[in-house]
């Protein structure tokens, strides 16, 4: 008995040091090292460095940018969102089942993708949006320029306001309206109950998926990429690639990178600092798990209309920019007329079986997303074992790590591991396939804590302990109890992280080399050197996978459900 | 089924690493050129000498060079050959001793043409890229003809040159206009409000979507894309700026055979005759141009071009690059 007792506590201790060595390679080590390259210069402490680089124009400038360009699309997205979300669950909005889903489909759109349709229809003077205004009725100006500040934000909306709507859906839906109904009982009109009861209830929702976007957008490189540096908008992650790439790679424009970097980091934790603080005064016990029917809003006249206005949203953001990339991407070169001779299934074919680069990055891209997500999963699920499950000293370190890939933005991790990787600390990953891997697990390990963590804490202590009671070892209470019971978390962190990894930019672009181009990069690069038809049909074969892929997964995720 | 999956998905993870283990033993040639002209080189070259397997890696000149540094870094440059625009890289390569001097006998044919006057043999120009004014003939009904149309009205708002901290062929035309006009032609083109584009690929398809009226532009891509059907033409102002690719051979290179074999083929009237029929300059005057493309006969070429001292040019790379881009975004 007190043999199988030791031997238990040497598997704890052996997989809580795993645990806490995985994350400290993959996670700590990286962000360690931008500090370091950041406030270390020479072997000394160095703030004056820090401050030069910070107060050069052009860094304070994108510094600027960042915080401005994550403002706006966060007040937007936090707007159209909630609007969206109140629709859905709070009106007789006529189907309302399947405009939910509808909104939801801007997630799977690659933000990048949509700003590259963007530039097609309302570049200044030849988006087909602008060029059909101007024609028509003679106007000298473009109706919208899409290379500003508020263009960036627009399009950032688009594709990021799902995350506010279904932050807030769940929410309103959960939320007892009894409250409400008391209120209107007691004499309070429509306005005062919104803005009394709904609103404060609804308040720490609201907030956490805005602090979410504002946490994506300031480290995000495609759109501001796409549609800001022609008019000289850079913001941190854009401004970070310029520089390595102009010197290519030189420690220079790398160490102003960990300085950008560090700012990054910084903010992304108050941010969520900030997020911790609302939720945990805003847990309120009156949004229990009770599936309560909260009263529909009459729309009366409203309702038709403002189904029109969701379904002409839709089209406008998801439909229109979707054919415009597949219609692009049929063009035989770019700045032809749409007109059935000049359209063609050739690119297609082109990249598809012909060009090297399309088929290599559509190669890479698979191959990298299924070993992230594979080595991930199982990696998660050990973690969040030992986060959730056992009892052992030392927790604390763990916990801590753990917190880490969420707070850390995929710009930084990049940084990160061609800091770590690059040779001078014994392993040389720089420009193969594996430094993409290797930054892909940090980035992703987040998705798979959460989601595996999540699935753990279902699984009640006491099934673990009758197993260990019957005399079954830990090894086999893990393989024959707990393991089987939260397939279904590791599944989900599966599909979480592969289907992201097809479409990833913002780590790859910093990390590929010629022959490890991915999807991202290969569309990115491809629109960059003037192939635009090419990379257009490219980013339309990558929407079929996207979109075929979360089908398919939708369809998976349902069937479990149901048993 | 759970089985099937995982066995799946560790044949992935094999293969992910296959893939990076996959190394050809013959030839391996690093190039910044387009897919086509560089594919057309290989297939000549693979029908002459079938018995090399010849392979290549196409990509921008700065990641080609950031993938040099790595590999030379971790003691061995998988390249045997490089071929790109950047002629300062290979200055710079050649002072760090990177560069194994072979003169090829092709560079002592009377009709070779050589751009460099201080030629040792550490490399030579394989093509001698030039770059024009491409515009939109929709817009455009007078063809430009002089550098100076460019701050005219019609222009206003409307002439792109790729940024030349992403595109090595726009910073070697930014030195080569600044060298002949001096700083005020850039100033009066930022007064015309000219724009900064992206790479100098795209600068063409902004102008074949009429979102620039004319564009600086690399002769074969503005080729390329007329020969599909853009609505663009390519017109040369007097002064002519050429940007030569020079190729080279990595020092102690694996596959040192097979690399000067391709460098000979390279600088041979057959390759010289596919270059010239991608639309852009060879280096050889025995090649004739097809007349479809409207560029002059090589040596012509390279007498009405605008000349500058290479070394210095690199020099001041980052300088230049800043003045540039804070003029034209006026900061």
């Amino acid at each position: 008995m007190s043999a199988s007792r030791k031997s238990g506590f040497g598997a704890a201790h052996f997989i809580l040091g795993l645990s806490i060595a995985i994350l400290v390679i993959v996670v700590a080590v990286p962000v360690l090292l931008i500090f370091l390259n950041a406030f270390w210069a020479n072997g000394k402490f160095n703030l004056t460095d820090v401050v030069a680089v910070l107060s050069e124009q052009e860094t304070y400038q994108a510094l600027l940018n960042s915080v401005f360009i994550a403002s706006g699309t966060t007040i937007g997205s936090t707007i159209v969102g909630t609007f969206f979300a109140w629709l859905v669950t709070r009106t007789d909005l006529p189907f309302k089942k399947f405009m939910r889903g509808m909104f939801l489909v801007p997630f799977m759109l690659p933000s990048f993708i949509g700003a590259l349709a963007w530039k097609m229809l309302l570049s200044p003077r030849a988006g087909y949006i602008n060029r059909f205004f101007m024609d028509t009725f003679g106007l000298e100006e473009p109706v919208f320029n899409i290379y500003s500040y508020l263009g960036i934000m627009a399009v950032e909306v688009m594709y990021l306001f799902p995350f506010v709507f279904i932050q807030v859906c769940g929410a309103l839906e959960r939320m007892d309206p009894t409250l409400e109904e008391s209120a209107r009982i007691s004499g309070a009109g429509l306005f005062t109950i919104t803005r009394k009861i709904t609103i404060p209830l609804v308040l720490p929702s609201i907030l956490s998926g805005s602090l979410l976007i504002m946490l994506y957008s300031m480290a995000h490189f495609g759109t501001v990429a796409v549609l800001g540096i022609e008019n000289g908008i850079y913001n941190i992650p854009t401004l970070i690639y310029e520089r390595i790439h102009e010197s290519a790679g030189s420690f220079a424009s790398i160490r102003t990178g960990t300085v950008l970097a560090s700012v990054l980091v910084v903010s992304a934790a108050f941010i969520i600092w900030l997020q911790g603080k609302v939720l945990g005064r805003g847990r309120y016990q009156i949004i229990a798990g009770k599936s309560f029917r909260p009263v529909e809003l009459k729309l009366r006249a409203l309702r038709w209309p403002l189904l029109i206005f969701c379904l002409a949203y839709i089209g406008f953001t998801i439909v229109l920019p979707t054919v415009v990339i597949f219609l692009v991407g049929g063009l035989k070169t770019y700045g032809l007329p749409f007109t059935p001779e000049n359209l063609s299934l050739d690119n297609y074919k082109f990249i598809l079986f012909e060009y090297q680069i399309t088929k290599d990055a559509i190669f890479n891209s698979v191959t990298l997303g299924l070993s992230a997500a594979f080595i991930t999963m199982f990696a998660g699920v050990m973690i969040s074992y030992v986060i959730v499950k056992m009892k052992v000293r030392g927790k604390g370190i763990l916990e801590f790590l753990g917190m880490l890939p969420f707070s850390v933005p995929g710009s930084v991790i990049a940084l990160g591991v061609i800091l770590a990787w690059s040779g001078k600390y014994g392993v040389n990953l720089y420009n193969t396939v594996w430094i993409i891997l290797v930054a892909y697990i940090a980035r992703y390990m987040a998705f798979s804590l959460k989601a595996n963590s999540a699935a753990l804490e279902q699984v009640h202590d006491s099934l673990m302990e009758a197993a260990r009671a019957c005399g079954a070892t830990m090894w086999q209470t893990l393989r024959d109890i707990v393991l089987p019971l939260v397939r279904p978390g590791m599944l989900a962190a599966f599909f979480l992280i592969f289907l992201p990894s097809l479409r990833e930019l913002t780590v790859s672009i910093m990390l590929y080399a010629p022959t490890t181009r991915t999807v991202g990069v290969a569309i990115y690069t491809l629109n960059e050197d003037g192939e635009t038809v090419v990379s257009a049909a490219l980013a339309g074969v990558a929407l079929v996978l996207i979109i075929t892929g979360q089908t398919v997964i939708n369809r998976v995720s349902a069937r479990y459900q149901r048993g | 089924m759970r089985n099937r999956l995982i066995t799946l998905m560790l044949a992935a993870v094999f293969m992910l690493g296959l893939a990076a283990e996959a190394a050809s033993q013959s030839l391996i040639v690093y190039t910044s050129m387009k897919e086509s002209l560089i594919g057309r080189i290989r297939d000549g070259f693979i029908k002459k000498y079938p018995d090399i397997k010849m392979d290549y890696q196409s990509a921008g000149a700065g990641k080609l060079m950031a993938k040099i540094a790595a590999e030379h870094e971790s003691g061995k440059i998988l390249a045997d050959v490089l071929w790109t625009s950047e002629v300062p890289d290979f200055y710079k390569m050649k002072e760090e001793g990177k560069l194994e001097k072979y003169v090829s006998q092709a560079t002592k044919d009377p009709n070779y043409l050589n751009p460099f006057n201080d030629y040792d043999g550490h490399f030579a120009a394989a093509r001698l890229g030039t770059l024009g004014i491409a515009y939109n003939t929709k817009s455009i009904k007078n063809p430009p003809r002089a550098w100076d149309d460019l701050f005219t009205p019609p222009y206003k708002n409307a002439f792109g040159i790729a940024n030349p901290a992403l595109s090595g062929t726009a910073y070697m035309s930014v030195a080569l206009l600044e060298k002949q006009f001096g700083w005020g032609f850039f100033d009066k083109l930022a007064a015309n409000k000219a724009r900064i584009g992206k790479g100098s690929g795209q600068v063409v398809d902004d102008t074949a979507s009429g979102e620039l009226a004319a564009s600086l532009a690399v002769d074969y891509i503005a080729n390329d894309k007329i020969a599909k059907g853009a609505p663009l033409a390519l017109v040369y102002p007097p002064e002519m700026l050429i940007a030569p690719s020079p190729v080279a051979i990595i020092k102690n290179a694996t596959n040192m055979e097979s690399a000067k074999k391709f460098v000979d083929y390279l600088l041979s009237k057959e390759a010289q005759t596919l270059i010239a029929e991608e639309g852009t300059l060879p280096a050889r005057d025995d090649v004739s141009m097809p007349s479809k493309y409207g560029l002059p006969q090589p040596s012509e070429a390279l007498k009405r071009s605008i000349k500058i001292n290479y070394p210095e040019m690199m020099a001041k790379k980052e300088s230049t690059v800043k003045k540039f881009v804070d003029t034209l975004q006026k900061k």
